[in-house]
């Protein structure tokens, strides 16, 4: 599939997403009613359900399926490993023992705030240890020491999180184990505003920094001799897509699945040059995470399905569809 | 279902208990001598089988030890879990969490019976304990005729039969007035949120669902598949409610249902126990606010 046709395809698919999303939800709505809303009209329900809660989980949707799927895409390129994913370096497991201190301290009731405050602060702390872990033994940045710092960070805090939850109240356990199932449904203008002005730059750049991800995909000491500036390239855009992932997880939680397909996925339609991977990562992420809401929140009307078990129904027949279409190709 | 607590309820829940005195000469009408032999079926389907009234009782279910104590037979009690608080218990050591007990604790006090949970989230602790010889019954905690049941079962098992069953007709009494009241009044429509994003609620058949609907208000979730489920924001927007039940006020936003009000009720409505009479009192008297309409 040539480049330009999997953009348009992906744009179409994210439009009709998003406008099915406002379109629909567990309220029935008509169209009528949902243009009328659009058009400054319609009574103070309907208006609360499409401007408060419907339009902003579509654009939440977009930001956080995009930069997953970017951070997955850069994370596979730094690490060279097809199994790399944004919760890798122990982002997940920091923001998860974040949010469950937050709730076994009782700190929830100072305001919806705290929570994901909580899971940014959680992410940064694992970024930090697990820099300052591969940074440790010398100068250079060696990506198998993160890998596994990624590794051994996430053992420690998910037993820290496996420790404070032995010891709490049933009631904290069910709202620690409902935040780290992940859900778009915590939505809010707020949010939608404070992920965008982060992760739209943030992308941008990593967009910008495809070529030497290019060079960085074949081999560190390759790129080095063509001329890239190995370890800063490295740097910045580790940090950038490790604070993606930590902007993501901290308004929708832990959503799995997409940072490590979307990106495969694209790559096994168009290739590898990061110059038409990233971008299209981006578009494919925020497609798939917007229509995989959108099937959340319609699937069992009106109980809301976890996103996490949609993104993995529809993603693994599909990412296996077209593994083995590429495999009979090849 | 709109059933009343009028009906008997833990009339059946007796059929559900079997009596087997060991003398056959009890049938005959003669004064009843105290029981060589006490048997009884548990929430489990299982049978009990005690030589005579329990002394040393592990309760591994807050609301059984609740219950216990309402019979009288508090005093019988060796072993409680983390879960149970109550000045009386201090002197009672726990050994753990109910579906997680330590059972090395539990050997240690030498029970002659312990009460456990019904249903599948904890097979492992009857299987030990039925390893060990040690007796258990089990109880379920969930919906008002459980908890019929268990008065009953408890009263058998401690040879309080008496105090069982005026306790179930003292609920039942007390439940059937907090109805009687209740029918004079408007329905409300209501919903019990228990916090979460997105926000969980309590569906159909569940105890909370029951007790709602004895002191006059529908469950506005009583079309769910499931007894918990979670809902979108917008579902709780659109469905209309008057009173919004949470048992912890910072778990729920108001301005999802800026037309009800939002009434924090703590863990009253948790699983129903032998004060759950009071607890109803005590809901019904927050369900319909200082108005009282």
């Amino acid at each position: 599939m040539s480049r330009s046709k999997l953009a348009i395809t992906l744009i179409a698919a994210l439009l009709l997403a998003s406008l099915l999303g406002v379109r629909f939800g567990s309220v029935p709505l008509t169209t009528g009613d949902v243009l009328g809303v659009l058009a400054g009209g319609g009574d103070d329900v309907q208006r609360d359900i499409v401007m408060r809660f419907r339009l902003p989980r579509v654009l939440l949707g977009m930001l956080v399926g995009g930069g997953l799927a970017l951070a997955g895409a850069t994370f596979q390129a730094l690490l060279r490993n097809p199994l790399a994913e944004p919760y890798i370096l122990g982002i997940s497991g920091g923001a998860s023992l974040g949010a469950v201190s937050v709730l076994a301290l009782g700190l929830a009731a100072w305001g919806s705030w705290t929570l994901p405050l909580a899971a940014f602060a959680g992410a940064l702390l694992a970024i930090v240890l697990v820099f300052r872990l591969a940074t440790a033994t010398g100068q250079a940045m060696d990506v198998r020491v993160l890998l596994l710092s990624g590794v051994v960070i996430a053992a420690f805090f998910s037993a820290c999180i496996a420790f404070i939850l032995a010891v709490s109240p049933a009631r904290t356990v069910r709202s620690a184990v409902m935040w780290m199932m992940g859900s778009l449904d915590g939505a809010t203008w707020g949010s939608v505003t404070l992920t965008a002005v982060y992760t739209l730059p943030a992308a941008a750049v990593l967009i910008a920094l495809a070529r030497p991800l290019n060079l960085m995909a074949i081999g560190e000491e390759t790129a080095y001799y063509l001329g890239a500036d190995v370890e800063g390239v490295k740097r910045v855009s580790l940090v950038i897509a490790a604070l993606i992932t930590a902007a993501g997880v901290a308004v929708a939680g832990v959503i799995g699945f997409v940072g490590l397909v979307v990106p495969h996925a694209v790559r096994l339609l168009v290739g590898s040059d990061h110059r038409a991977l990233l971008p299209l990562s981006f578009l494919g992420g925020a497609a798939f995470l917007t229509s995989a809401d959108l099937v959340a929140r319609v699937a069992m009307d009106p109980a809301e399905v976890p996103i996490g078990v949609i993104t993995a129904f529809v993603g693994v027949p599909f990412f296996l569809l077209l593994l083995r279409r590429s495999m009979s190709r090849a | 279902m709109r059933r009343t607590p009028a009906e008997p309820i833990g009339r059946f829940a007796l059929l559900f208990v079997l009596s087997l005195g060991a003398c056959q000469d009890t049938a005959s009408g003669e004064p009843e001598p105290l029981p060589e032999g006490i048997r009884a079926i548990d929430a489990s389907g299982a049978q009990v089988a005690l030589g005579e009234p329990a002394q040393r009782i592990i309760s591994l279910v807050p609301s059984a030890t609740q219950t216990l104590q309402a019979l009288g037979v508090g005093d019988l009690l060796v072993g409680r879990t983390d879960y149970d608080t109550g000045a009386w218990l201090a002197d009672v050591p726990s050994v753990g969490g109910g579906l997680d007990p330590n059972l090395e604790e539990i050997i240690a006090l030498r029970p002659d019976l312990v009460i456990r949970f019904g249903g599948n989230q904890d097979p492992r602790t009857p299987a030990r304990l039925d390893e060990f010889g040690i007796t258990h019954a089990a109880v379920r905690p969930d919906r008002i005729a459980d908890l019929y049941a268990s008065v009953i079962l408890l009263g058998r098992l401690t040879g309080a039969d008496q105090a069982a069953d005026s306790l179930v007709t003292a609920i039942e009494e007390g439940l059937a007035e907090l109805s009687r009241n209740a029918e004079s009044l408007p329905r409300l429509r209501a919903a019990y949120v228990l916090g979460g994003t997105p926000p969980w609620v309590a569906g159909p058949n569940t105890y909370i669902d029951e007790i709602l609907d004895l002191l006059g208000a529908d469950n506005v979730f009583s079309d769910l598949g499931a007894l918990y489920t979670s809902v979108s924001r917008e579902e709780i927007r659109a469905r209309d409610i008057d009173v919004v039940l949470v048992s912890d006020a910072s778990q729920f936003d108001g301005t999802l249902a800026p037309d009800a009000r939002v009434v924090e009720i703590g863990s009253a409505l948790e699983v129903p126990g032998p004060d759950v009479v009071r607890s109803a009192r005590d809901v019904a008297e927050l369900l319909r606010g200082p108005s009282g309409r």
